[in-house]
């Protein structure tokens, strides 16, 4: 099978994803990673329209892509431009005789599916879904030029969010400590950031906060908001909504704390504090800059 | 300004999706069903423009069931002004192919600006949209939360990493909506009551997709509950305590700390 990875970077470097893909797919094929250049920013019909030339010439089978923002819109342009059966968020693939079988999430992540993609096709791939493969190195990204003309919007202006450090992507970090509206308000985020720093963590936070403007909304995790699988989720005075359990109960390892012994996030979690999390925080900050210090 | 909303109806995202006993299909037994949140969130962006310009027309457009009237007839109610049904033997229809008859529609319709939902909250694909721009041959802009009229089109703020672009696209051009400025609104009580007078004319799908072999779809094979989590351990004592205790068990148990 002659499968295409789709490079995408950030800061100059290629995200994560590109070489969690890269290495899985090397199991099922031959591995040829690409990039599109030549776009400032990310522009899908642009990047679709120069990937759709390449591949009427080269005719991969299969086509990767992470599934970022970026790669989300990019993927599902490009699948929709090449004619070819597109299943996104996906975190497993098999080959199954001429198909592929991909496991995905549906319903707000509520519900997992396992889908049948008939081959060729266009497949993204959630971030974190698999390890990188040790000893497997990522080849060089060969350059697909695209036209930023050809993506017929006119680029205006970038408008940063405040606040923001140096932080890894909601999506794509591999902790997240998220808070909710039992931190009270936007001034507990002080601390919070303080246990993010610690922890080398994402922000992310409950619908009610972003809703309350404590945050911002590209913090939002759950329905309507990002969904996130890290290795740790640490949930502070986050009661649980359903919508907001759909988006991280795929998290490998979450800490829980509450006042509300009855919340609903005590269910998923694998440990809970029941308790003040004013005081949890700056206790656990010391603590866990302590254990990584291997004290 | 004339404006096209496309929606669809989905599971109310605080009901607990379960599966159906073959596996294939959810239970739909007892689900509360409501307009798929991006969607609403869509109809909200394309509200607030005809708030701000009284000419501005704003139809909707759902592909579905019979039920899905209901979510027509609430975006009717929150201010839309007229509905369209587009019915279908199946209950699904796969991406390409719902891009494909909405495109007919809007060639037919000639809106300045569609809107869709980034993804609907089934089966989270996010492909129609996109795949509606390809097939009209226009651009989109996803992850939009702000619009603005501008010379001959309109300024979309789309939501990206670290921040907001602002891009200018002319009309027409498909809008991907993944959150509105303020909350949707709820229809007024006036609202409901003229949205129970409006007709809502059906076209078969088969009509908008026209001849030509069906695009590919994926085919869903199996659906399963996640796993479910619990038996977490439960921490007490003194806060200090607690604390050394989790940042122990989160680097030796779960080695998730190093």
């Amino acid at each position: 099978m002659k499968i295409w990875i789709v490079g995408e970077r950030k800061d100059g470097e290629l995200r994560r994803v590109t070489a969690e893909m890269a290495g899985k797919a090397s199991d099922l094929g031959e591995v040829t990673v690409l990039e599109v250049t030549g776009l400032e920013r990310p522009s899908p019909r642009a990047a679709a329209t120069a990937l759709a030339a390449k591949a009427a010439a080269e005719s991969p089978d299969l086509i990767l892509i992470g599934a970022t923002a970026a790669g989300r819109d990019l993927a599902a342009r490009l699948a929709a431009k090449l004619g070819r059966a597109y299943a996104a968020d996906c975190t497993d693939l098999a080959p199954a005789g001429d198909a592929l079988e991909v496991r995905r999430p549906m319903y707000a992540g509520k519900i997992r599916a396992t889908v049948t993609v008939p081959l060729p096709a266009v497949v993204g791939i959630r971030p974190n879904a698999f390890p990188l493969r040790s000893g497997y190195a990522l080849p060089a990204p060969l350059a697909v030029a695209a036209d930023p003309a050809a993506e017929g919007l006119s680029f205006v202006r970038f408008e940063a969010a405040a606040r923001r450090g140096q932080r890894p992507e909601l999506a794509e970090a591999r902790v997240v400590v998220s808070g909710g509206r039992g931190l009270k308000g936007p001034e507990a985020w002080t601390q919070v950031e303080a246990l993010a720093d610690v922890l080398g963590a994402a922000l992310g936070a409950s619908r009610a906060v972003t809703d309350a403007g404590w945050r911002p909304n590209e913090e939002q995790v759950g329905q309507t908001g990002r969904t996130v699988t890290p290795d740790l989720y640490v949930a502070l005075g986050i009661s649980g909504a359903i919508q907001h359990l759909a988006g991280m109960t795929s998290s490998k390892v979450i800490v829980a704390v509450n006042k509300d012994p009855d919340a609903d996030i005590f269910k998923v979690c694998d440990y809970g504090v029941v308790g003040d999390v004013f005081e949890f925080l700056p206790a656990f900050t010391a603590a866990a800059k302590a254990a990584k210090a291997g004290s | 300004m004339k404006i096209l909303v496309c929606l669809k109806q989905v599971p109310d995202s605080t009901v607990r999706v379960k599966v159906a006993p073959d596996g294939r299909a959810i239970l739909t037994e007892g689900i509360t069903w409501a307009i798929s949140p991006y969607d609403e969130y869509a109809i909200e962006v394309a509200l607030e423009r005809k708030d701000a310009d009284p000419t501005t027309t704003v139809s909707v457009v759902a592909m579905g069931p019979a039920r899905s009237r209901d979510a027509l007839r609430q975006a009717l109610a929150m201010g839309c002004d007229d509905a369209t049904l587009v019915t279908m033997a199946a209950e699904e229809v796969g991406g390409l192919a719902a891009a494909r008859a909405l495109a007919t529609l809007v060639t037919e319709r000639k809106p300045d600006l569609v809107l869709c939902g980034k993804q609907a909250s089934d089966d989270d694909q996010g492909l129609v949209g996109a795949a509606l721009a390809e097939a009209l041959g226009l651009p989109h802009v996803a992850m939009v939360t702000k619009l603005e009229p501008a010379d001959g089109g309109a300024h979309v703020t789309k939501e990206v990493d670290g921040g907001h672009e602002v891009w200018k696209a002319p009309f027409p051009a498909v809008l991907l909506v993944h959150k509105s400025e303020k909350e949707p609104r709820y229809p007024s009580l006036p609202g409901i009551m003229k949205a129970k007078k409006k007709e809502i004319p059906e076209i078969a799908l088969a009509t908008l997709l026209g001849e030509g072999a069906a695009p590919p779809a994926v085919t869903v094979t199996r659906l399963e509950q996640p796993p479910a989590r619990g038996g977490g351990k439960l921490l007490t004592g003194a806060m200090a305590q607690i604390a050394t205790e989790l940042a122990t068990l989160l680097r030796d148990e779960a080695k998730v700390l190093s």
